[in-house]
């Protein structure tokens, strides 16, 4: 496999990262307004998105983060072998 | 907005099972074999506890008709994932069959276990399958089901009434195990309208409710049976 | 850098990837078996219906809510304490946690499907994602439980990213799984950086969300109002108990592995003997929870709550309960507190019986609750049917091919952070000792006491 298609696969896999967590998040949010529609108790509902929501963009900002950090941090030495 | 509930009178009740039996043809609850009906997978919206008080000789037999309670804090609908149950805005729990995933948390959440669960799909003997009530929607397998207070016969009383151009009145509507007693011992209507019969019957000294102390509020009350 | 030369030493933890024997393919096939049969009679459970499982009314709950708790009890091992070890410095942690995280990932997999398995309509699972109501505690399990998975891989998968590295350098094939995963991975100080930030900041993040994770869990019984459920102590009961049988499960696995691919050398008696420590003291906390709960319960002298109280201490579940004790807390007592059966086979023996004993737990929580209803219903039977054994034969079975897998694919020690230990922790500990004594001590003197 070329290191072309290997780069393009990582992209992805971190851009699906945010896919799941973005509409894990969505998802609650979405609980939340269904939870005031039907007067459920919002305060729990919005007790759990509270912590909930920013918890998963947490996960993913730190994958995120040690991706690009990774990338950034490369010695700039392409000729060697296997230094993806 | 009416409230609606039942009184069991159980001085009159002689625990004959007609309520168990009119509730389960009117409903089109299934009849499950005898091999499940051992391993408890009999479906009764309207069930009959048997209580024995005493030791023998002396044991008093107490026999509790036992439909949904529609408690007005209804521990099962708090506990269903995806609203599959509701308190509506007659006081009625319902159920919304296609909506049920089937997780039978309500089941364990009931205190007075009315809930039924279809473990396989509903079957009836080759002849009561042409009889069955096309009011009541067939239930798939798979979701849980119980006593509705037969809202369908609410649907139809008020369709009734506004073909006629009048309110509800008491006893337009009855559910079918109230109507099948044959001492009259089920009364059913408004909690709400202090004049009906249910309303004088549950501020009598002989009422209870079942599992008073849970604070379910449930809107069927019992009569006490006097020696 | 060159992982090549850096690893050559370590060689013996490169040998489960590199070579396949046998055995191998043995073991897989048998576990694809008992996957395949499982799934055979999960697809007649969906046709026919939940009837051809054993639970009937009052009973309607049975084996796949028991091992979904379970399975998400033994999912606690690893995430959990890989955190605490390695957020108390614990040296002798190196070769555990990864083992420890793997157990996690898998099991919680296979935990969270199980309430899918219980359904009577999976069809209709998409209900929650469009009218989930979030006021119902299984909303919490499964948002607690999606958080933990996502949080536990990416905890499983930072600290494996330089061991990927090192396999990428060493060739091993598939070449671009290793190269599409190592992330660019060179191991310049920089990136070394980058990752233990995040390993830091993860690992303190992950331990409230694996302690929510059990607690949400019991409160799908202790928010109802059923006699045995409804209690205040549930959550952090359930806790202890996944903490419990999460270090069994783990020492299982460390035994198994260590001798499957001769890993004597990385995991040593101290090793299991400190985790067998540790299983010790969570018995103990076990059996004080297991008290609390039950003394509170015999004295209160409910009527309801003595009814299912006697049916597991006198009753049909007498039997369960009482094995449960001996397995939970005397044999792991007996056995882990004397210095001489605290050896590789009784932590063996040990682990296995609080396993069961831990399933057992979970069996005797949900079970006699719904047996015994309040009013006057019949006590409830629940015989488990070959469906539901079928099912939790192939949730295991599950969990061994996993673990096989990955073991296939990524070194089941962590390389780095042994290498890591090897080159620096002697001195980082003498650093950290003096910092503690009172006295200050040169470094000639740290160098006259490690000779």
């Amino acid at each position: 496999m070329s290191s072309k298609t290997i780069k393009f696969l990582q992209y992805a896999s971190i851009a699906w990262i945010w896919i799941f967590v973005l509409s894990v998040d969505i998802w609650i949010i979405s609980l939340l307004i269904v939870a005031r529609r039907l007067h459920d108790a919002i305060n729990a509902s919005v007790g759990i998105g509270i912590i909930a929501i920013p918890l998963f963009l947490l996960i993913a900002s730190a994958l995120t983060y040690v991706f690009f950090g990774l990338q950034k941090h490369r010695e700039v030495d392409e000729t060697r072998h296997g230094s993806l | 907005m009416p409230r609606w509930g039942m009184v069991i009178d159980l001085n009159t009740c002689t625990g004959c099972g007609e309520c168990a039996a009119a509730c389960k043809i009117e409903n089109n609850v299934a009849i499950v074999g005898p091999e499940e009906s051992d391993m408890g997978r009999t479906m009764l919206w309207m069930d009959m506890l048997t209580e024995y008080e005493g030791e023998y000789p002396d044991v008093k037999i107490r026999y509790i008709p036992r439909p949904c309670l529609h408690c007005d804090d209804p521990p099962c609908t708090r506990v269903c994932p995806v609203r599959a149950t509701y308190l509506n805005d007659e006081g009625i729990v319902a159920q919304i069959f296609p909506q049920c995933i089937g997780c039978r948390y309500c089941m364990a959440a009931c205190p007075y276990t009315v809930k039924s669960f279809n473990w396989y799909r509903p079957e009836w003997p080759d002849t009561m399958e042409s009889a069955l009530n096309p009011d009541v929607s067939a239930r798939p397998a798979g979701v849980v089901e119980k006593c509705t207070f037969c809202i369908h016969r609410l649907q139809k009383a008020k369709e009734q009434a506004a073909a006629e151009n009048r309110d509800l009145r008491d006893g337009d509507y009855i559910p079918a195990c109230a109507e099948a007693c044959p001492t009259k011992a089920i009364t059913f209507g408004d909690f709400e309208d202090p004049k009906t019969e249910v309303s004088r019957l549950r501020r009598t000294a002989r009422a209870f409710r079942l599992l008073e102390e849970l604070g379910t509020e449930p809107k069927v009350y019992y009569l006490y049976e006097v020696e | 850098m060159n992982g090549n030369e850096i690893a050559a030493k370590d060689d013996a933890l490169f040998r489960s990837i590199e070579y396949t024997g046998k055995n191998f393919y043995y073991a897989v096939g048998i576990f694809v078996t008992v996957i395949a049969f499982a799934a055979f009679l999960y697809l007649g459970q969906i046709i026919s219906g939940l009837g051809v499982t054993g639970m009937a009314q009052p009973v309607s709950w049975g084996f796949y809510i028991v091992n979904f708790v379970f399975f998400i009890g033994i999912s606690h091992a690893g995430t959990l304490i890989s955190a605490i070890l390695r957020l108390s410095k614990a040296e002798w942690r190196r070769p555990i946690t990864r083992m420890a995280e793997v157990i996690t990932a898998i099991v919680l997999a296979i935990g969270g499907l199980h309430p899918i398995l219980d359904l009577g309509q999976p069809g209709r699972i998409w209900h929650l994602a469009t009218s989930g109501r979030l006021q119902s505690p299984l909303l919490w399990d499964v948002t607690s439980i999606t958080a933990y998975f996502a949080a536990s891989t990416v905890y499983l998968f930072l600290p494996l990213i330089p061991d990927i590295a090192i396999l990428r350098d060493r060739g091993t094939k598939p070449r671009w799984l290793y190269q599409f995963l190592s992330w660019g991975w060179q191991g310049t100080p920089k990136q070394h950086k980058v990752l233990d930030r995040t390993i830091n900041i993860l690992m303190i993040g992950v331990i409230p969300i694996a302690v929510s994770v059990h607690t949400v869990i019991s409160y799908i019984f202790a928010m109802t109002v059923q006699p045995g459920w409804h209690s205040t102590i549930f959550g952090p009961y359930f806790v202890v108990g996944a903490i419990f049988s999460g270090i069994a499960a783990l020492l299982i696995v460390m035994i198994v592995f260590r001798r499957v691919y001769h890993l004597e050398n990385y995991l040593k008696e101290i090793h299991f003997s400190y985790l067998s420590i540790l299983l010790l003291i969570m018995s103990l906390l076990w059996f004080y929870f297991t008290f609390c709960e039950y003394l509170t319960t015999h004295y209160g002298n409910e009527p309801d709550e003595m009814r299912v109280f006697f049916y597991k201490f006198s009753g049909d579940f007498a039997p369960y309960f009482w094995a449960m004790i001996v397995c939970n807390f005397i044999i792991p007592v007996a056995i882990l507190s004397n210095k001489k059966t605290r050896k590789i086979k009784g932590i063996l023996f040990a682990s296995f019986t609080v396993l069961i004993g831990m399933w057992l737990e979970r069996l005797i929580i949900v079970v006699p609750s719904l047996a015994n209803p309040r009013l006057g219903y019949p006590t409830g039977i629940y015989i488990p049917s070959i469906t539901e054994w079928a099912l939790f034969a192939g949730g295991i079975a599950v969990f061994m091919l996993g673990f096989l897998l990955f073991a296939k694919f990524f070194p089941l020690i962590s390389v780095w952070e042994i290498q890591e230990g090897r080159a620096s922790s002697i001195k980082e500990v003498a650093h950290r000792l003096r910092s503690y004594l009172p006295d200050e001590l040169e470094e000639d003197d740290i160098k006259k006491a490690l000779h």
